[in-house]
């Protein structure tokens, strides 16, 4: 089977971030690992993606960022913002309507169909 | 985890030495720790942690944008300059610790150098003062052919000059530790050097009266104790500069000029590159006014005063155009 194409899927990081940071604060690793465990490893997030969509989220008011020493290191927690819950409801909508109108072209059953 | 952070100061190198670059790295690096941790936990082996650490660790072309890095993500290929590696990094280091040796011992000889006609006039009478001439012209010689040798021992790496170098983040702190693990020996050896020097004139004050013999052995018991000096001075000096020069190769503006405090320490340039050009022999000039001064006029007793004057003039001209 192949492989998750990193263009597609690279429009909702930003998607699964905000889920992961729903409930309550977290930080990049156990970001990562939520997302790993979650697909069940069929996605693996590189750093510097997740990095680059952190940054990006930041600017936008979607999170903050925050420091935190608890753990014993000093590690940058990432919270949501009223924004950025706003955002997630609109990429969950957007996804609803991708997911409808590409579903309509995706053949059920054998694919070998019309192939000789 | 030696290997990670490796890693990722090489990848970091050659960007722009800014706050958003040191965040992002320190967060990267924060990432690929924990995700290390967590696999040697697993049960992982120290490789194989590291290979998955590295694997995924992703592109920097990705956060090029975001770092405002995209012209230096682009151009790093060519920008790079080559890598030394650690095994010329030890030899290089050796070599310029030899030279610095036989340098050192080639200025003692010539400083000892007047010694053998005083000795040999004091105590073997005016029938051999030609051979004190000639042992002098022996002791030079001996120097100048230590000044020779020790330039060909060094002259390899004159490649250095010419093309772009770096150093990358392994070398940079094995090199840092080692000047490290040498400050010590070379605060020592500097000290003594120069206590050497100063007190050189006190045999001579306090032998003034001495017998005849005795005040001769004085003259040379001065420039025993100044040839010996200036040899800890040349030696300790031209070592630690050793390792000081590799770690100025990494440019000052990148994160690779920041792997170690004390990089880029020692060089300066003026902007202006007239100015830069008349700093570069601003010493040697002060040098050669004060020499022609003194010895036209025989004015030592004021002539020195041009040592003060010249360096009130650079620190203005440092701080007007640095």
């Amino acid at each position: 089977m192949a492989g998750i194409s990193s263009d597609v899927i690279r429009g909702y990081n930003d998607t699964m971030i905000l889920y992961l940071i729903w409930e309550k604060p977290s930080y990049g690793y156990e970001i990562s690992k939520q997302i790993k465990v979650m697909s069940e490893e069929k996605y693996i997030i590189k750093e510097t993606t997740l990095y680059s969509a952190f940054t990006r989220l930041e600017k936008n008011g979607y999170i903050e960022a925050f420091e935190d020493f608890s753990s014993g290191k000093r590690r940058t927690y990432y919270r949501i913002t009223d924004m950025g819950r706003a955002y997630y409801r609109e990429k969950c909508e957007e996804w609803n309507l991708t997911q409808d109108v590409v579903g309509k072209f995706i053949m059920k059953g054998d694919l070998s169909y019309g192939s000789n | 985890m030696e290997a990670i952070r490796n890693y990722l100061e090489t990848m970091f190198a050659n960007l722009p030495n800014t706050m958003e670059v040191q965040k992002a790295k320190r967060e990267l690096g924060q990432m690929m720790e924990d995700k290390y941790t967590e696999l040697k936990g697993e049960g992982k082996t120290e490789n194989e942690a590291i290979g998955t650490v590295i694997s995924e660790f992703g592109n920097l072309d990705e956060l090029a944008e975001d770092l405002g890095i995209a012209p230096y993500v682009k151009k790093q290929a060519a920008a790079m300059g080559k890598i030394l590696p650690l095994q010329e990094v030890k030899e290089f280091l050796a070599a310029k610790s030899k030279s610095a040796f036989l340098v050192g011992l080639g200025v003692m000889l010539c400083i000892l150098s007047p010694c053998a006609p005083i000795l040999t006039d004091t105590f073997m009478g005016d029938g051999l003062a030609n051979l004190g001439a000639a042992l002098l012209f022996v002791l030079i010689g001996m120097a100048v052919a230590l000044f020779v040798y020790a330039g060909l021992t060094t002259s390899k790496w004159e490649y250095l000059e010419k093309e772009p170098y770096i150093i990358d983040f392994a070398t940079t702190e094995y090199v840092h530790n080692q000047q490290n693990l040498f400050r010590p020996t070379y605060g020592l050896m500097l000290t003594i050097g120069i206590v050497l020097c100063v007190l050189s004139v006190v045999p001579s004050i306090l032998l003034e009266n001495a017998v005849a013999w005795m005040e001769e052995f004085s003259g040379v018991l001065l420039f025993v104790m100044v040839g010996f000096g200036v040899f800890l001075i040349v030696f300790s000096c031209k070592r630690f500069n050793s390792f000081q020069y590799l770690l100025d190769l990494n440019k000052a503006d990148t994160v690779a000029g920041n792997f170690v405090p004390g990089q880029n320490k020692n060089k300066r340039t003026y902007q202006n590159k007239t100015v830069n050009g008349i700093m570069s022999v601003y010493w040697p000039t002060i040098t050669c006014i004060y020499l022609c001064w003194s010895f036209l006029t025989f004015d030592w007793h004021i002539s020195w005063i041009i040592w003060p004057i010249a360096a009130v003039i650079n620190a203005l001209i440092r701080n007007i155009c640095e």
